[in-house]
């Protein structure tokens, strides 16, 4: 019964101030829903694909530098006598032309691969040009121009069997023949069916493959430790044996950072729904502090009033958790191309699709929604289980903060340890001190906020009532009075203001430092590439020689072949580049972090076969100048001299970059990702570019792009990238503006009688809604200040601390001043409107019967 | 219930900004099982500072109280609950009922915490609503009473556990003399049939006609 008189009844009453914390609560959920949602559709496609792919194989061998050799295959002959099986393939990415599509390319020995994966097919093409199912047919397949495609994938490219279809895969421009159509089933389903299948010595012969593999397939038995531990011996240096899952576990951790920190995001939006809990709970005890105090007088222990407080947060938190499971659905349906884009732009190839509400999901959801609210509502309600009944009842007596210095004390400490814990280094390759940190510093400025207020309506009150009068005063005055709540609503609002101004820096800051970084990097005048997108710019490849035919042009100056691939090192996916030294020396500035000069530093790689490491790499391994590293070269292992560290901001998985030379010595890999163009003097460049797509389009497909065009792409994909960053911050403020609606409703509520008394008294409406909406302006005004302060302290930490330890990457201190006022005249404003609400409520105050109630 | 006050004071917070408030001074007195005692005193005289220590719904800051043969200083917190739910009933100046209950829920409040069952507590609060006349106001919310039926919900609320003593500040004060004149009746229509011992506070002169004897009160000690 004392729920019900407590909380289910006001629950029900009280709407306005129930739906608000509700809400508050499931925005909150519903982001840490969507992120969890996206990211693991993402996840999920990608390694669906893999798993697709992999078939029935339990094991495969790769190449930790990329292709390895067929003749391997010959070698493994020993373990076919106990039972393992082998499949060669030819797994790689290209793009079809004229559309730039990604597609895989996934080339088997058609016969044989029966046993490892399984094909369905719908339709063959035979001889005459007519589909038959007869199996004579399928020889046809194995010409040297088949391709077998799935048949959702022919749909939406508008092609039939018998229909050529254009692959540029590996620098290789080749028609080829559907003659083969598949149900969307097993390895057709494989990156949302953008695969093309042919036989293996389609693909090798096509696509200069000749002699070599992506990987070889294999079934062991399970308990084969014997075969597994043979394999391991067989296999040379550089070639390694493991189970498929391990490419999506090193994919999954390649995420990490990048979820981390969505979620930290998310996790703002979380603390701002607690302090909405928390000042609801503390809220309803305080109305509701002579009800308790007549229960308890009656013979509720302090223990059923605890419970019932505690109750009272867990309900909203379910409501809350339940709706925003639901919204979160809704939201991560909208995240999941921004979330699928950054994966693609920065990490894998991968797809996502739809998002799946899986069990695991609602569970999370519920926890952190009733968990959280749960921990907010403990204090108050341990606060209203010890207060002596008496104290309670009688009236006057209100709970105020009399004294704010332990409280500014406790808030010193607290800087001080968010200091310590930031110089803390990363554990696992997580930032934990300085989420830590921000967490620290978050509480000391919450715990500040009572002095603020205090302070703020001292300062703007002579202010306030110059211009408003006497209404200025009382509005000034009332901030104090009941300076628990409304320290509470300008922490919250402070917090999301603070957070808001501390992303606007460091996006700001980093987008700055990009913007200066791509001026200083793309130097040349014009860039040749087999796609336009930039994101496509790892599939699609230009042939050996290529280069060589553009540096002939007669208003070339020169030329910088760009090459790179995925490599293993320390089981982590990283970036292998070449780019030419000379040229890069002649006519760049390679922005560096040691030493100054890149001059020194690429000559230095030229003349000891040495390599520069990006920053993340030097952060993520540990490596500095002077430092070797070993990698897997396509013969085997090598070990390279640092002679560089540089600065690069297009990857954080860490990049190893080497002369062109020594990179084609070494991985046998003489094609080109793009081909750098720098112009003679005095030649026209939109010319220039128009003319070398002239000579080149039809040949190699390829497109010349200018030099600001690249920027500008730079940027763009910069700016998608920080755009659910920017989503999520929105989405801390407008539950920072509900927490303020809702105590000021309920400090409205609270002060019946006294604005009822204003009212009689000869206070106008107008004059008592000036009053209200002065009093949610402090509010907001107080809050604003205090939150560009903590927003200065949280980017130093974002900056210096998390950024650097999850990324790598060093980020110049800027400050975006357009952003940064967009974002304070964001928070005021919502912070007038929220008073807006407030102020509507007392108009429809009932004077008579306020005045009449004790 | 016998209650026995010795030597008992009581003082209000101390602050940084203000010195503590005698509220009462060394007040002494004894009141016999069956009772029906009239405190009065002006306003501030400490009448319900007094009800407050008896009722143990506040500790003295000096002295003893003693409830039959319980010393309620020495109680523990839960000790105190536990005497309250089964053993006292208050009735206040101001009615205190829970807006958000109705009458029924009102007064069947103190039995559920004793977890009585429920087709008791049914019974026995159908009964207690008849005693004080209040039967066809069962299903209503308190804001659709009148004052004088407030405080009769508010008195069936404190005799619905038959508790020993029933502690009542200004039971009266916020009524008109009719209504008043009602509640008053019907305070000692009930004490004659369950013979509760009654301690009420008031500075009506009417109102302290009802007891047996009364008790005067002035800045802080017995008077009379």
């Amino acid at each position: 019964m004392i729920t019900r008189a407590l909380v289910l009844r006001p629950l029900v009453h009280e709407k306005l101030r129930t739906v608000l914390t509700v809400l508050g609560i499931a925005v909150g959920v519903a982001v840490v829903v969507a992120i969890q949602l996206a990211n693991s559709s993402a996840l999920r496609a990608f390694s669906e694909s893999v798993d697709a792919v992999a078939g029935r194989a339990n094991y495969q061998i790769v190449g930790e530098a990329g292709e390895i050799s067929e003749s391997l295959l010959l070698e493994l002959q020993p373990l076919w006598s106990r039972g393992a099986r082998f499949a060669p393939v030819i797994d790689v990415e290209g793009i079809i032309e004229p559309s730039g599509m990604p597609i895989r390319l996934l080339g088997v020995d058609l016969l044989s691969d029966l046993h490892f994966r399984e094909y369905r097919y719908a339709t063959v093409l035979t001889g005459s040009g007519t589909a038959q199912s007869a199996a004579s047919q399928y020889l046809e397949l194995f010409r040297e121009d088949s391709v077998i495609l799935p048949a959702p994938f022919a749909r939406e490219q508008n092609v039939a069997i018998g229909d050529a279809i254009a692959l540029n895969i590996l620098g290789n421009r080749r028609r080829m023949v559907v003659r083969g159509i598949l149900q969307a089933h097993g390895p057709a389903t494989a990156f949302n069916g953008s695969i093309a299948i042919c036989d293996i010595a389609t693909a090798q012969k096509n696509f200069s493959m000749l002699g070599q593999l992506s990987r070889i397939d294999l079934m062991l038995a399970d308990d084969d430790t014997a075969a597994v531990a043979q394999l391991d011996r067989m296999l040379p240096p550089g070639v390694r044996l493991e189970r498929p899952s391990r490419r999506n576990e090193r994919v999954e951790r390649m995420l990490r950072a990048f979820r981390v920190n969505l979620f930290a995001l998310a996790g703002v939006a979380l603390l701002v729904g607690m302090f909405l809990v928390y000042n609801t709970v503390l809220i309803s005890i305080l109305r509701r502090r002579r009800d308790v105090g007549i229960l308890k007088t009656l013979g509720a222990s302090p223990r059923q009033i605890f419970a019932t407080f505690v109750a009272e947060g867990f309900l909203f938190g379910l409501l809350g958790s339940l709706l925003g499971i639901a919204l979160g659905n809704l939201l991560a349906t909208s995240i999941l191309g921004m979330v699928g884009r950054t994966i693609n732009a920065l990490y894998v190839t991968s797809e996502p699709q739809a998002v799946t509400l899986t069990p695991g999901v609602i569970a999370l959801g519920i926890a952190v929604g009733t968990v959280l609210s749960v921990l907010s509502a403990i204090q108050p309600a341990a606060e209203a289980a010890q207060i002596r009944p008496a104290s309670m009842i009688s009236a006057g007596l209100q709970q105020k903060i009399t004294n704010t210095r332990p409280l500014v004390i406790a808030a010193a400490v607290l800087f001080a340890a968010g200091f310590a814990v930031s110089r803390i280094g990363p554990v696992g390759g997580i930032a934990v001190g300085g989420y830590v940190a921000v967490l620290f510093v978050v509480a000391a400025f919450s715990l500040l906020a009572p002095s603020i207020v205090r302070i703020t309506a001292r300062v703007a009150g002579p202010a306030a009532s110059r211009v408003f009068g006497v209404v200025g005063r009382l509005a000034a005055a009332s901030l104090p009075a009941s300076l628990r709540r409304t320290a509470i609503a300008s922490a919250a609002l402070s917090l999301a203001t603070g957070m808001m101004v501390a992303v606007a820096l460091m996006v700001g800051s980093f987008r700055e430092t990009v913007r200066i970084w791509v001026d200083q990097t793309v130097s040349s005048d014009l860039w040749l590439r087999p796609a336009r997108n930039l994101s496509n710019s790892q599939t699609a490849l230009f042939p050996p020689g290529f280069g060589e035919e553009v540096a002939k042009v007669p208003f070339v100056e020169a030329i910088e072949r760009i090459r790179g691939r995925d490599v293993l090192y320390e089981d982590t996916m990283i970036w292998v580049g070449s780019g030419e030294f000379g040229v890069a020396n002649r006519f760049g500035d390679l922005p560096m972090v040691k030493p100054r000069a890149s001059r020194d530093a690429l000559a230095a790689a030229a003349a000891r076969d040495g390599v520069v490491v990006s920053e993340s790499f030097s952060v993520r391994f540990d490596k500095d100048v002077g430092d070797t590293v070993q990698l897997p070269v396509a013969a085997g292992v090598a070990r390279f001299p640092i002679t560089g560290i540089y600065r690069d901001y297009s990857n954080d998985r860490g990049v190893v970059v080497m002369d062109r030379p020594l990179f084609v010595r070494l991985f046998r890999d003489d094609r080109s990702n793009t081909v750098v163009v720098f112009l003679k003097k005095g030649v026209d460049r939109e010319q220039a570019r128009q003319q070398l797509e002239r000579m080149f389009g039809p040949k190699y497909g390829a497109f010349a792009i200018s030099n600001a065009a690249i920027r500008r792409e730079v940027m763009t994909i910069f700016d998608q990238t920080f755009m659910i960053t920017y989503a999520l911050l929105g989405v801390a403020i407008a539950v920072a503006a509900l927490g303020i609606v809702n105590t000021l409703a309920a400090l409205i509520l609270e002060r019946t009688r006294e604005l009822a008394l204003l009212r009689v008294t000869g206070m106008s409406l107008r004059q008592l809604r000036t009053m209200i909406v002065l009093e949610s302006s402090l509010i907001g005004l107080a809050s604003t200040v205090v939150g560009v302060v903590m927003g200065y302290a949280l980017s130093w930490i974002l900056i210096y601390v998390i950024n650097k330890q999850s990324f790598g990457w060093t980020i110049e201190f800027y400050t975006p001043v357009a952003l940064i006022a967009a974002s304070l005249a964001v928070t005021f404003l919502a912070s007038v409107v929220a008073g807006v609400v407030p102020a509507q409520l007392a108009a429809r105050l009932n004077v008579a019967a306020a005045l009449k109630s004790e | 219930m016998r209650v026995s006050l010795q030597d008992v004071s009581h003082d209000y917070g101390v602050t940084e900004s203000s010195a503590a408030v005698h509220v009462l001074d060394r007040v002494s007195l004894e009141i016999a099982s069956g009772d029906f005692v009239v405190l009065m005193g002006a306003s501030g005289s400490g009448k319900s500072t007094l009800l407050n220590l008896i009722g143990a719904v506040d500790r003295p800051t000096g002295g003893r109280i003693l409830l039959g043969d319980l010393e309620t200083s020495s109680l523990s917190e839960t000790e105190l609950t536990r005497l309250r739910r089964h053993s006292i009933g208050f009735i206040f100046q101001f009615f205190n009922l829970i807006p958000t209950l109705s009458v029924f829920e009102n007064v069947a409040f103190p039995l559920s915490l004793a977890s009585v069952p429920r087709r008791e507590i049914d019974e026995r609060v159908t009964t207690t609503l008849q005693e004080v006349g209040l039967e066809h106001r069962r299903g209503h919310y308190p804001n659709e009473l009148s004052g004088g039926e407030m405080q009769r919900v508010a008195i069936a609320r404190a005799i619905v556990h038959r508790p020993a003593l029933i502690l009542a500040d200004e039971p009266t004060g916020n009524l008109d003399s009719k209504s008043g004149l009602g509640v008053l009746d019907l305070i000692r229509k009930l004490h004659e049939t369950h013979r509760s011992t009654i301690v009420m506070a008031t500075h009506s002169d009417r109102a302290a006609a009802y007891g047996h004897y009364i008790i005067q009160i002035a800045d802080g000690r017995v008077a009379r």
